[in-house]
This record gives C-alpha cells, structure tokens and sequence, in this order.
C-alpha cells in the first residue's frame, strides 16, 4: 500500500491529471455566469462539472496497473509480491483515495470558483442549498468509483493504449450509439449515464442520484471481480 | 534434492499451439556461476519467467531454495532478478525506483544507497531513467536484484549493452557472489564472456534441455560445443 502511494507521488502524471481536473472545474463552474445565468442553480450546474473529473480519475486508475505493463515495472512488482491478488488490491486502496481526493479538491475549487462568479457577477447563492451539496457529494463518489473501474479496467486489457483509449471511447462515443440502438430506458442503466446520474450533470442520466450510485457502485464491483480473477492467471512475458 | 539453487522439474510451457519449453529437469548448484545458454526462441526467458513466477508453467514446477516462487515468505530477500530490459518508469528517477523496491520489501533506506554505490550509478542517482544508457540501466537493474542482499540472482543478458570496462566488472561481481556460497545463474548470447566467468552450464534447444554440466565438460571450445548441441 505504501509502495503504491510512493509509486503515484513520484511520477508527475497524477499532478498533471489533478490540475487539468480543476481547469475542466473552473471553467465549468464558471460557465453558467458567463452565459448570464445567475442564482443557485447556476452554481449548481457550475458545480456538476465536479462529476465530469471523475473521467480523470478513471484514467489515472487505468495507469495503474496497465502504465506498469506499458512501462514493464509490473514484473518487479510481482517479483517483490508474488501474491498479485494483494498487489491489486493495494492499488485499488490507494486509487480510491486518490479518487476521493481528485473529489475533495475539485469540490473545494468548484466551491471557490463559484464564490468568486457569484460576487463578480453580483449574483446571490444559498450556500445551504442542498441540491448543491448533493451534486459535490455525487460528484466526489463518482470520482471513487471511477479510480477502482480504472484499475480495474486497467488490469482487465494490459494494454495501456488500449485501455485509456478504449474506456474514453466508450464513453464518448460507443456508449451513446449503443444508447441510441438500446433507446433511453436500457441506456440510463450504462455506466456513463449512471455516473452522470450520480454526479448530477445538467444533461442528467436518466436515472435518480442514488439508482444512478448504485448502478455504478455495481459496475465497479462487476469489474474489480473481474480484474482479481483475471490477475493472477497472466503471464508476464 | 538439495534445498539451495534452483530445481526446474518437467517444467513445460504452451502458449497456444506452440511449445516454448518442454518437459525440462535441470539443477542450477549454489556457490557457483551457471551460464544459461541456448539460440534464440530456445525457451531461456520463459524458463526464467517460470522460476521467478511470472509465467505459469503448463506443467511441471521450478523450485527455488525449495519453494515455489511464490511461497516464498520474502522472495526478495531470496531472489534477486534481472529481467531482460527490465522496465522502468522513463520519468522516475533512479534512487526513486530502488526506494519503491526497497519499500515493497520493507529493506531499510539505506540499502538503496549500498547498491548504488556497489553498480556505480551513485552520481546519476537523481536524474531521470529516461535519458540512461542501456548500460546505465543493467546497472539499475542489478542494483535493484541486490537490495535484498539474495542467495539466488536470476539475471537474463545482464551484459547486454555494458561496455568493456562494465563486463569485466560484472564478471568480477558474478564471481564474487558465487564464491560468497550464492547461487548465480545467467544468460547470454556472447559466448567467449561466459566462458570466462561461468563454471556450470546449461544448454536449452528449443525449449528442451541440450546439455547440463561443468564447462570442463564440454569437448572443445565453449563455441563449437554450443553449435554442436543447438544444430542438431
């Protein structure tokens, strides 16, 4: 567990990753002022870009264990720990606490973000609006569960290029034309309409905040399943 | 059996229809420098992968010091291992690296800069791994097979891209581990270095084993005989 937390701190990726999160975040909180929406559902809408980060998170967790392929690190860290279940299981521990964190600070910037449009803009917002707060809770949640199916995904295809292209296609692209093909009330159940049901987005998923956190929840132990019986079975040539 | 060095037993290895290693039984003894030899495709980084766990053997079993890999309690502190061109992160630095080994084996900081100072790299510690030589990362490598201070070292082509200067150093540190009662085994494709630092030797041909024993004996040159037993 500790090897893993020195792993991601002494790469500049994860850095990079958490800073284009809080652009993605400025820039979308920012947003609805520009367009001259005002009032607490323009902070929230801002806020929701919170939930879209967690894109971030899931790419962060793909590099986990398929950048340890990529990079052929992954045979000296089963050199040191043989047992690959562990190994996968402390990678899913530090990345869903860097999935909470890509969460916490992102809310924190959303928060700050809207407080500096809301002044600019002379606009009001009730702080305890709680729409506002379960849009950041969702948002923090789905960056969690987005880190772990990042792993998972990660250890489920190897190829790194493969999996990050793969995972973003998919919810760029293959979901939305299988959306189309299934029609909206299969496809609210996808894993990107479950998050975007979780997380809040003003497109929303179909689905309520907590269905959309469950199906996602379900997904990811779907895949984490996957990925631990997977593991142990590669061979690392 | 003895319960130091390695005991390959059967091992066989099927990644789909074809065979890459089949049916070996071979011993690597401690205390001595085994060269491990064969063409290309003979099946050496397989066979190599199945003793240190990465691959899973279709049949038979590779033991080390008696165990299975990965029943080891502490395989580090067992086992060292090269891997060819073992992978390294391009954007970490090498002290960086050994320090997430050493981490992972719970060995104590310092050990980090033991072995750096034993392969040499102590003034290129903190620069990043991507801009090293190919030599400069062997090196890395074998500073990273030493932290745990192992009986066993595992090393596939660790002279690859060394120069002059470094074989001869390896050959001294190969020797020097053997003498301290290790168990060192290596492969390589330059013949007239491993006749130089190898006493045992084992010679696979296509995935089979073509011949085990003391380089004393072989008949002729280590090179005739190589071609000899891979020809036929």
């Amino acid at each position: 567990m500790r090897t893993e937390v020195l792993k991601l701190s002494t790469v500049r990726t994860p850095w990079a990753l958490l800073a284009a999160a809080q652009v993605v975040i400025v820039l979308g909180a920012t947003g609805p002022f520009l367009r001259d929406a005002r009032g607490p559902e323009a902070v929230r809408s801002g806020a929701a870009h919170l939930g879209l980060t967690a894109l971030f998170a899931l790419v962060l967790g793909i590099m986990a264990v398929a950048g340890e392929h990529r990079h052929r690190t992954v045979g000296d860290t089963y050199l040191g720990q043989p047992r690959r279940g562990r190994v996968l299981a402390a990678k899913l521990g530090v990345h869903v606490g860097a999935g909470a964190a890509f969460g916490l600070i992102g809310a924190v910037t959303a928060l700050a973000t809207s407080a500096v449009a809301v002044s600019i803009s002379g606009s009001s917002a009730d702080w305890s609006d709680r729409a506002l707060w379960q849009t950041l809770v969702g948002g923090i949640l789905w960056n969690v569960m987005f880190a772990a199916v990042g792993v998972a995904v990660g250890a489920l295809v190897g190829n790194l290029t493969a999996a990050v292209t793969g995972a973003l296609a998919w919810l760029a692209l293959v979901e939305g034309v299988v959306g189309q093909v299934l029609g909206t009330d299969l496809a609210r159940w996808l894993p990107f309409s479950a998050g975007a049901a979780l997380g809040d987005l003003p497109a929303g998923g179909g689905l309520s905040q907590t269905a959309g956190g469950l199906v996602l929840a379900g997904y990811t132990a779907l895949l984490v399943t996957a990925a631990l019986l997977i593991t142990p079975r590669r061979d690392i040539t | 059996m003895s319960a130091t060095g390695i005991a390959v037993r059967g091992l066989t290895k099927r990644f789909g229809a074809v065979t890459a290693v089949d049916g070996l039984t071979f011993d690597v003894p401690a205390g001595r420098v085994t060269g491990f030899l064969g063409p290309n495709g003979a099946g050496k980084s397989t066979t190599l992968r199945m003793v240190l766990g990465l691959v899973r053997p279709s049949a038979g079993e590779a033991l080390v010091n008696g165990s299975r890999y990965r029943d080891l309690p502490r395989p580090r502190t067992t086992v060292g291992a090269v891997l060819e061109t073992t992978g390294f992160h391009p954007g970490r630095t090498a002290r960086n690296h050994l320090r997430i080994v050493a981490r992972s084996a719970a060995f104590a900081e310092h050990r980090v800069d033991d072995v750096l100072e034993r392969v040499g790299l102590t003034a290129a510690a903190d620069r990043r791994v991507r801009g090293y030589s190919l030599g400069m990362r062997q090196r890395l490598g074998l500073a990273a097979a030493l932290l745990g201070d192992p009986e066993v070292l595992v090393l596939d082509e660790p002279a690859n891209g060394l120069d002059p200067a470094g074989t001869a150093w390896l050959r001294g540190l190969l020797r020097g581990l053997a003498a301290e009662g290790r168990t060192v085994v290596y492969s390589s494709h330059v013949l007239a270095e491993v006749a130089q630092t190898v006493e045992h030797l084992v010679v696979l041909h296509e995935g089979r084993l073509a011949y085990e024993g003391p380089l004393s004996g072989l008949d002729g040159s280590l090179e005739a005989a190589f071609l000899r037993l891979t020809s036929i």
